[in-house]
């Protein structure tokens, strides 16, 4: 039964190891993955630790659904006090890890302490073992992989692993799985190396009973049928996410260098349809891959077609790819971005992040605040590929000045850089904002200030917010599970309306994340997908626990807010330019140039942004501070927090 | 019209590597989630990108058949499918052993042997692959396809030598 | 258990709307039904003014590959100018 499936807590300090049942009241409260996790990360480290020290706890966890029929339940998620800004930091990644976890036996993992020299941690139906790492240190992502199979003698042994970059403890380093699935964002990847874990192995053959295994076959096959039937998952499993990119930069809603321009021009080279022709080419007519389960199977799989690195596999690349190596950097060779991304794959780094800050300094250079000194006579100008390539590795490995640098993350960096260098980092909360440009699309931009892993695109974004659909459609989708009856405009440059499907979509992804199912299996981009009142059944045939749309939504606030709680308690201030809902000065004040005539000159209105934000605050019951009233707490019965309950 | 057995059968290149196919056999036969009680398995080359869904070939002269001791597999002609009776065997795993597939797989947790048995003439491999990695066809439209496919790569391979040659000249 | 809503979903409410053969306007704000010329690989929008690269999945599948550079910069600059002029004279809005 997934019911049945464990958390262990190791501590890597003392090597104890303790496994313990996930009582049901706590499933009713938390359900799992990313909500569960934030119940344990609130309750099992103390108010203003540092995130690379031993008192930091790593969480790795399946959802609810993890390895069950539930259409595309791949997905892992890690938690810790992230490093980056000293938030919430929070990862997902696809793949194959989360549901062999679950076949080991295992639902959650709670990793403590600091082990004294490299270890890795191999978990086999039931079993946990702290194994030395020596032979795997220094290793890139893949080999790491591949040697740990090795080692241990089973091809099927799946990781979770960090390469160099993590070992190095860039504050951005990811945690990764396979050639490319990564828990990006946040720097989970240095918190395992700041713990000396290289990686966490695991294998199992346990049966995971379904409740209901005919009803869940078959609904699990109309749940199929309504997911591929959406045009945006048909691309979506064509062309991959760089469909998207291709898009939102024709009518200019992607980052250009660093945040000087909306759009990036005449880069036909590395459309979505150009990377296509590149993957038939080397890889052949059917060159998508898929995570556990999932019929989209958005994932390319390509070589590299020329230069240095010739006849490299790898895959991706991703949208966040285009944008860390094309918009960002303003490079437009397809070479680069594959060898671009194959690099931050095989290092272990967060590519969003390293493109958004490689693009940062590269203003910062042109703008003279940095000089050949620091870059030590690296060009580092905006359209140099080498230059960005050769960052990247500076980065990972910390060479030089500003490889090290950079690597501390922005706020830091700004810090040691100085002058106005801050001015012109394009952050929330310590985290980079994403490749795209939310100046024309103020849903969006609420989306960014107020996520709470920092400025993040999957926490609450109303991405169909893009799409004009009818207001009908908009209200059917809004007001469930939860009535609403306030304005809604299909008009993406609007206002009103706003505040409420950011709220609603946070909920829906942490519904999502709860449950381990990945985001585009919901309303994320395409507006008939699953949501709220799809997903009772689906956890019913499963697993035999029953819930109505609304619980499962009020799980969804509850865990949202534990998140708010830990930012609150670390320093969280509304309007901080540092560790706030807040956006960089020049959403507010440089309009945007290029793109659709109506996306051009736009700014985010600084007093609709601030009524935006109240509103917000207002739905999720806070006060104009965004500090939860008591009412609000007792309701979501998390007046006793942390309450130790696990 | 005679009745032509139908068979299942992989096109490798098409196969997206997503193991769904595993999860619902295991779930349509045994009621649980575990890849390791599927009838059907994704072999993977990871660091090339290459996927190959590997299932029981129905053989003819079924090296499984002929093997074991106390004749519990058959052929079921109407099917066309080899079956196991739990009921003669005696679970000494020769079958295992010999098939040169891989198919026939041993439960450790029910000390079960195990294998394709097309469910019952609906595959739900086939049913849930989107991508049709797996099919459920007629024999003879299979063998028609690959022979097509085959003359394909020979004519393009003829071509090529052609515009080659012609080239050079 | 809830149970099955009654009337349309909103994946039927949507196809219903679904057209074939036409692709539509990248311009957020227009997001026109364009039908490109079979074969064609460029198409204007006639109501916004933008041109796309045209690619075609299969006959009678057409797809927007990207922007027509020079003919939407052109329009985007002109925008972005007439917008700069209205400012000044309103003040900023
Ligand atoms: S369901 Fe199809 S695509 Fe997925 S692993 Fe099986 S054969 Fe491959
Ligand atoms: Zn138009």
């Amino acid at each position: 039964m997934a019911l049945n499936r464990k958390i262990a807590y190791i501590d890597l300090s003392t090597g104890k190891i303790e496994i313990k049942p996930i009582p049901i009241e706590i499933r009713r409260k938390f359900l799992g993955g990313r909500g569960l996790d934030a119940y344990l990360l609130y309750n099992h480290t103390k108010k203003g630790i540092d995130p690379l020290g031993p008192e930091n706890v790593l969480l790795v966890s399946g959802g609810l659904l993890t390895a069950t029929l539930a259409s595309a339940t791949a997905r892992t998620h890690v938690m810790a006090k992230s490093p980056l800004g000293g938030m919430i930091g929070s990862a997902n990644m696809g793949g194959f890890f989360a549901p062999e976890l679950a076949w080991a036996g295992f639902h959650h993992l709670v990793i403590k302490g600091k082990a004294e020299k490299p270890v890795y941690l191999w978990i086999h139906n039931g079993k946990i073992e702290i194994r030395d790492a020596r032979n795997i240190w220094g290793k890139t992502v893949t080999e790491t992989q591949w040697a740990i199979r090795e080692e241990l003698g089973d091809e099927e042994i799946k990781s979770m692993v960090i390469g160099p970059a993590g070992e190095n403890l860039v504050r951005f380093a990811n945690v990764m799985t396979g050639i490319k699935n990564s828990g990006g964002r946040t720097g989970m990847g240095a918190v395992m190396g700041s713990k000396n874990l290289k990686a966490i192995a695991v294998r199992g053959t346990m049966d995971i009973k379904i409740a209901h295994p005919k009803e869940a076959l078959e609904y699990n096959k109309r749940f199929i049928d309504q997911i591929t039937s959406a045009k945006v998952n048909q691309t979506q499993g064509t062309l991959g996410t760089p469909f998207i990119w291709g898009a939102t930069n024709s009518w200019g809603g992607i980052r250009c260098r660093n945040f000087q321009y909306n759009q990036q021009l005449y880069c036909d080279e590395i459309e979505p349809e150009a990377i296509d022709e590149v993957c038939t080419q080397t890889v052949g007519p059917y060159h998508m891959a898929s995570c556990f389960g999932c019929q989209v199977h958005c994932r390319a799989k390509y070589r590299i077609p020329s230069g240095p690195y010739k006849g490299v596999y790898d895959e991706g690349p991703e949208y966040t790819s285009q944008g860390a190596f094309c918009g960002e950097p303003d490079c437009r060779s397809i070479e680069t971005l594959l060898v671009g991304n194959h690099l931050v794959n095989q290092f272990g780094l967060d590519n969003l992040e390293t493109g958004s800050l490689i693009a940062w300094a590269m203003e910062l250079y042109e703008l003279g605040i940095l000089t050949d000194k620091e870059t030590e006579g690296l060009e580092l100008r905006f359209g140099n590929d080498e230059a960005l390539l050769e960052m990247v590795k500076r980065i990972a490995f910390r060479k030089g000045w500003l490889g090290d640098t950079l690597a501390e993350g922005g706020l830091i960096a700004s810090e040691r850089i100085g002058k106005n260098s801050f001015d012109y980092l394009i952050q929330v909360k310590g985290v980079s904002n994403l490749h795209s440009d939310e100046r024309a699309t103020p849903a969006l931009a609420l989306n960014v200030a107020t996520a709470s892993r920092g400025s993040d695109h999957l926490r609450s974004r109303p991405a169909i917010d893009l799409y004009h659909l009818p207001e009908p459609v908009l209200r059917k989708i809004y007001s469930t599970p939860v009535p609403y009856d306030g304005p809604l405009s299909s008009e993406h440059t609007e206002y009103v309306g706003k505040p409420w499907q950011v709220f609603w979509q946070e909920n829906c992804y942490m519904a999502v994340d709860c449950l381990g199912i990945c985001k585009y299996h919901t309303v994320f981009l395409g507006a008939t997908l699953p949501n709220f009142e799809d997903w009772p059944k689906v956890i019913y045939y499963n697993t035999g626990l029953e819930f109505t749309p609304r619980e499962l939504w009020d799980i969804a606030e509850r865990c949202n807010m534990i998140e708010r709680l830990f930012n609150l308690r670390e320093g969280l201030k509304r309007e901080d330019p540092y560790r706030g809902d807040m956006l960089n000065h020049r959403y507010f004040d440089e309009p945007t140039r290029r793109g659709a005539p109506d996306v051009v000159g736009r700014v985010i209105d600084r007093e609709k942004f601030r009524k935006m934000i109240d509103e917000f605050y207002s739905y999720k019951g806070l006060d104009e501070n965004g500090v939860p009233k008591p009412e609000t707490l007792k309701r979501l019965g998390l007046e006793n927090e942390p309450s130790h309950l696990l | 019209m005679e009745i032509r057995g139908k068979v299942l059968t992989v096109y490798p290149e098409k196969c997206t590597g997503c193991r769904l196919c595993e999860l619902v056999c295991s779930v349509y036969h045994d009621g649980v989630s575990n890849a390791m009680r599927s009838r059907i398995r994704i072999v993977k080359w990871e660091s090339e990108g290459v996927y190959v869904p590997m299932i029981c070939q129905q053989c003819q002269d079924a090296p499984c058949m002929i093997v074991c001791p106390v004749k519990a597999i058959s052929r079921d002609e109407e099917l066309n499918r080899v079956m196991v009776n739990h009921d003669i065997c005696i679970g000494c795993r020769s079958c295992v052993a010999i098939c040169p597939f891989g198919a026939m797989g041993f439960n450790v947790i029910d000390r079960k042997n195990f294998k394709c048995d097309l469910c019952d003439g609906d595959p739900q491999c086939v049913r849930f692959c989107e991508v049709k990695a797996v099919d459920y066809v007629d024999a003879e439209r299979i063998s028609l396809d690959k022979k097509r496919a085959a003359a394909g790569k020979i004519t393009a391979a003829q071509r090529q030598a052609i515009a080659l040659e012609l080239e050079s000249r | 258990m809830a149970e099955e809503k009654e009337g349309l979903t909103t994946a039927e409410v949507l196809r219903k709307t679904r057209t074939y053969g036409q692709v539509r306007c990248h311009n957020p704000s227009c997001l026109g039904r364009l039908q490109p010329e079979p074969g064609a690989d460029r198409v204007k929008c006639p109501v916004c003014g933008m041109e796309f690269r045209v690619t075609w999945i299969k006959s009678g599948f057409p797809r927007i590959r990207g922007p027509v550079w020079d003919v939407n910069v052109k329009i985007a600059e002109e925008a972005f100018q007439r917008k700069m002029k209205e400012e000044k004279k309103d003040g900023p809005q």
